[in-house]
């Protein structure tokens, strides 16, 4: 396949999941587990011989979900009740969460209450992440999503298969790393949306098949781009939820050129490996907490770790001219964290532009002027 | 301004006289407070779960986040703090108990904390929390709890040494899996356990001295008596007319979470004896109770007596609440007051909301049993997610399970700007003609 061939196939996976799922599903005649971001680890529901996949926020607009949920809660959580509630995640046949967010809890308790035929298992990640026992507490949440994995399959999910299980999912973000790379140094001119849809069929797909479809993607870009003169921004901010691919769209389309991002439909997804060796399961609680080092994240609390900081580390090593913050409305850690931020790029000097978003969609024609203007503010900073 | 800050006319509500002792009870609370700095103590702040009890034993001020928002938002004073948080970048969908307690201390660094020389106004209760020497976070299911200890840390430039407590949110998935019971009730008390006295550890270091641990057993036994006999007041209002409301026990809700505990075993005392007699003479908590009612949701604290004279004025007599009657030190039966620790964790984690649906609204309905309710009003508050959580499952329970309406309305814990009166009146009459056309079906 060509390089187009390819992403156009990750960007189908990206915009239906679940017709990806079915389609596995009917192909191999094994399990679908639907899982919440954003510390799920995969690894070991693929072990488990299974399909691991996150759920994804739905394009379509929330009809049956608005008699479950709120609608002062987060898309992500709205579309995921929605979802169940219309019958969307039939195919899944089981549903497992860790993270401990409010809404989340609400949105599985939902769901729970809703889908009775399938099976919701929780393993609550402890989210403060620096006490003494954080090692040991993820350690043991991991161990207890690993005994309801083998209770829901029938059988014992071996080290050995969670270690080849590790090993390809490490291959898998290497790779994805490795395109990061490339678009940072300036050697493969790779659009936001497409490295979106790169990143979240990753979510989706059979990490073998996409792993091997990343193989031939990375090695495709071997001709270096012509260097343009737009404006380099990093992306920050959307947790649970992609961005919007028109939003995306729609920014570079204002003379930007997106060369970082700390997404979690992005950077913050394929940030950080799992041990390779020792006991599986401690190198899944290992790789929980070097996450939140790796890419601060303002869903757990780390009194020794800085988002801010990170991001002005990430763009100076980016060479970017600012940044964008794309909060999901009604996202309340990002809420909280947001003026730490605000006042460290104040501080520093550095322009950055909030964009809050929403599911039900955005007038796309005002925020295109909101990120024009702060382009050409950007411009002339740079250019005093 | 919001209209619903003008008097109601109509009948009002008759409040237990008991409460005013309350409000003396909070308001002498808040000046210790306010004089804590003075006295050379150490103030540690913290939001959520009642350890005050482990504070107050090793003679540290306790400042409880929430409790110090809703004082602002029932004395009308909340505004200035939610626009200094607003200022900063705090916005308007977050927690308004966080947002508020948070522009509470960036006021407060802002005039104290920065030398910058400006001069704070005495009377101005936003600047005037003093700041911690210490933070512990013990919150039970809402992640917001959490982050908004933490940002308080940042707030103080991560000046102030933090513990953090983690309390795992009671999933309930297993056969032997009920309220108080299971395997993962076991487990999780017993790791709470751990942290909290690990937590005591940490008391300790900031003390520099021994934990006082006798201190905190005569404390738990007198909390654990209180608790005793405000459930038993709480029982006696399944009599008809019912002698106290949801409110007196809103009202009632600081002596036992959050007071100093050499008063609160007085206090509900007061309160069982008023509501005794009131049994005995047939004296109610609105002038005609013709409906009783639920109330599931956190309180709008902007409208507590607004609220109980709405309901008055409706003949509705509003008895009992998730908020009220399924948290605070809720199962004294728990307690050991010679070895406390596991029973004070296992009353952390059964605040309202840290079980999940099942168990959840099991406990709902059979309270709506219990105090043989017509009807539910919700309070769908707009900031509190972990209280709005399961609330159309609660409704459609309702409606299944024991037949009887709900009526929703939009309001919030401490910003006013949500709540809409008109709502509010038109849905709540609307289920009241929904009970009375039920009660002439049946008749007929």
């Amino acid at each position: 396949m060509d390089r187009s061939d390819i992403i156009a196939r990750f960007a189908e996976v990206a915009q239906d999941p679940l017709a990806y799922a079915a389609a596995w599903k009917a192909r191999t005649g094994k399990q679908v587990i639907g899982s919440f971001p954003m510390n799920f680890p995969g690894e070991l529901a693929h072990a488990a011989d299974t399909l691991p996949m996150i759920l994804q926020e739905s394009d379509e607009a929330i009809t049956v979900g608005h008699g479950v949920l709120f609608p002062f809660y987060c898309g992500y959580t709205r579309s995921m009740v929605d979802q169940a509630a219309s019958g969307k995640f039939d195919v899944l046949d089981a549903i497992m969460f860790g993270d401990h967010c409010v809404q989340l809890l609400g949105a599985a308790d939902a769901i729970r209450m809703k889908l009775t035929d399938t099976r919701v298992i929780f393993f609550q990640l402890i989210s403060s992440m620096c006490d003494p026992w954080t090692q040991g507490r993820s350690e043991e949440s991991f161990g207890k999503l690993r005994d309801e994995l083998e209770d829901f399959i029938g059988a014992k999910v071996s080290d050995a298969a969670l270690h080849a299980s590790i090993r390809l999912f490490n291959k898998n973000r290497a790779l994805i790393r490795k395109l990061y790379e490339m678009r940072k140094a300036g050697t493969a001119a790779i659009r936001a949306v497409e490295m979106q849809h790169v990143v979240k069929s990753s979510m989706i797909m059979d990490k073998a098949e996409h792993t091997d479809l990343l193989q031939e993607l990375v090695a495709s870009y071997t001709d270096a781009p012509a260097a343009d003169r737009n404006v380099r921004l990093h992306l920050s901010g959307h947790f649970c939820q992609a961005p919007k691919p028109e939003l995306l769209n729609m920014i570079e389309s204002c003379g930007v050129t997106v060369v970082g991002d700390d997404l979690y439909h992005g950077f913050r997804y394929i940030s950080t490996d799992v041990p390779e060796t020792g006991d599986p399961v401690a190198g899944l609680a290992r790789w929980y907490m070097d996450r939140n080092t790796g890419v601060p994240c303002p869903t757990r609390v780390q009194n020794n770790v800085d988002w801010e900081a990170y991001l002005l580390d990430a763009m100076r090593e980016e060479k970017a001219d600012g940044m964008i913050v794309l909060m999901a409305k009604f996202c309340e850690p990002h809420m909280y964290y947001y003026p730490e931020v605000k006042e460290a790029f104040e501080g520093a000097g550095v322009p950055h532009l909030l964009i809050e978003t929403e599911h039900e969609g955005m007038a796309m024609e005002g925020l295109k002027t909101r990120v024009e203007t702060f382009v050409e503010i950007v411009k002339r900073r740079e250019a005093a | 301004m919001n209209i619903a800050t003008n008097p109601m006319p109509g009948k009002k509500a008759n409040k237990l006289s008991a409460t005013r002792i309350a409000g003396k009870l909070v308001n002498d609370y808040w000046e210790m407070v306010w004089r804590a700095k003075e006295e050379g103590k150490l103030i540690c702040w913290y939001e959520g779960s009642a350890i005050n009890p482990f504070l107050e034993a090793a003679d540290i001020c306790w400042v409880h986040g929430e409790a110090y928002s809703a004082m602002l938002a029932a004395r009308h004073q909340e505004v200035k703090a939610q626009q200094v948080a607003e200022e900063r970048g705090y916005m308007r969908e977050l927690c308004s108990y966080a947002r508020t307690h948070l522009g509470c201390a960036v006021s407060n660094q802002r005039l104290r904390g920065d030398d910058t020389g400006a001069v704070p106004d005495d009377d101005d209760l936003t600047w005037k929390l003093p700041a911690p020497d210490m933070i512990i976070s013990a919150y039970a299911y809402c992640s917001t709890g959490q982050q908004w200890d933490e940002m308080t840390s940042r707030v103080f430039g991560k000046k102030v040494p933090i513990f953090n407590v983690s309390l795992p949110w009671i999933w309930g998935s297993k056969p032997d899996a009920g309220y108080l019971k299971g395997q993962e009730w076991e487990e999780t008390s017993d790791y709470v356990t751990r942290q909290l006295n690990d937590m005591v550890k940490f008391i300790e270091e900031q003390t520099g001295k021994p934990y006082p641990w006798d201190r905190l057993y005569e404390m738990m036994a007198d909390i654990k008596r209180a608790s005793e006999l405000r459930l038993e007041a709480m029982e006696l209002c399944t009599a008809q007319p019912a002698p106290a409301s949801f409110f007196d026990w809103v009202v009632s809700i600081a002596p036992i979470n959050n007071l100093p505990v050499a008063g609160v075993k007085n206090y509900f005392e007061t309160v069982l004896d008023e509501v005794k007699a009131r049994v005995a003479a047939g004296e109610g908590c609105v002038p005609d109770e013709k409906y009783r009612l639920f109330f599931d949701g956190i309180m709008n604290w902007n409208k507590v007596g607004w609220l109980a004279n709405k309901f008055a004025n409706y003949d509705a007599a509003v008895i009992a609440g998730r908020y009220t009657h399924m948290a605070f030190w809720q199962e004294p039966g728990l307690i050991n007051p010679n070895d406390p620790v596991r029973g004070m964790a296992q009353n952390y984690l059964i605040c309202p909301n840290n079980h999940a649906s099942p168990i959840l609204i099991k406990l709902i309905m059979d309270l709506c049993r219990k105090f043989e309710v017509d009807g539910m009003v919700i309070h769908a508050s707009r900031t509190c997610r972990a209280f709005t959580n399961p609330q159309f499952m609660i409704a459609e329970t309702a409606q299944r399970e024991l037949g009887i309406p709900s009526s929703m309305f939009e309001g919030d814990v401490t910003d006013e700007s949500f709540y809409k009166d008109e709502v509010l009146n038109s849905r709540v009459e609307a289920m009241l003609e929904a009970i009375e056309s039920r009660r002439m079906s049946v008749v007929a």
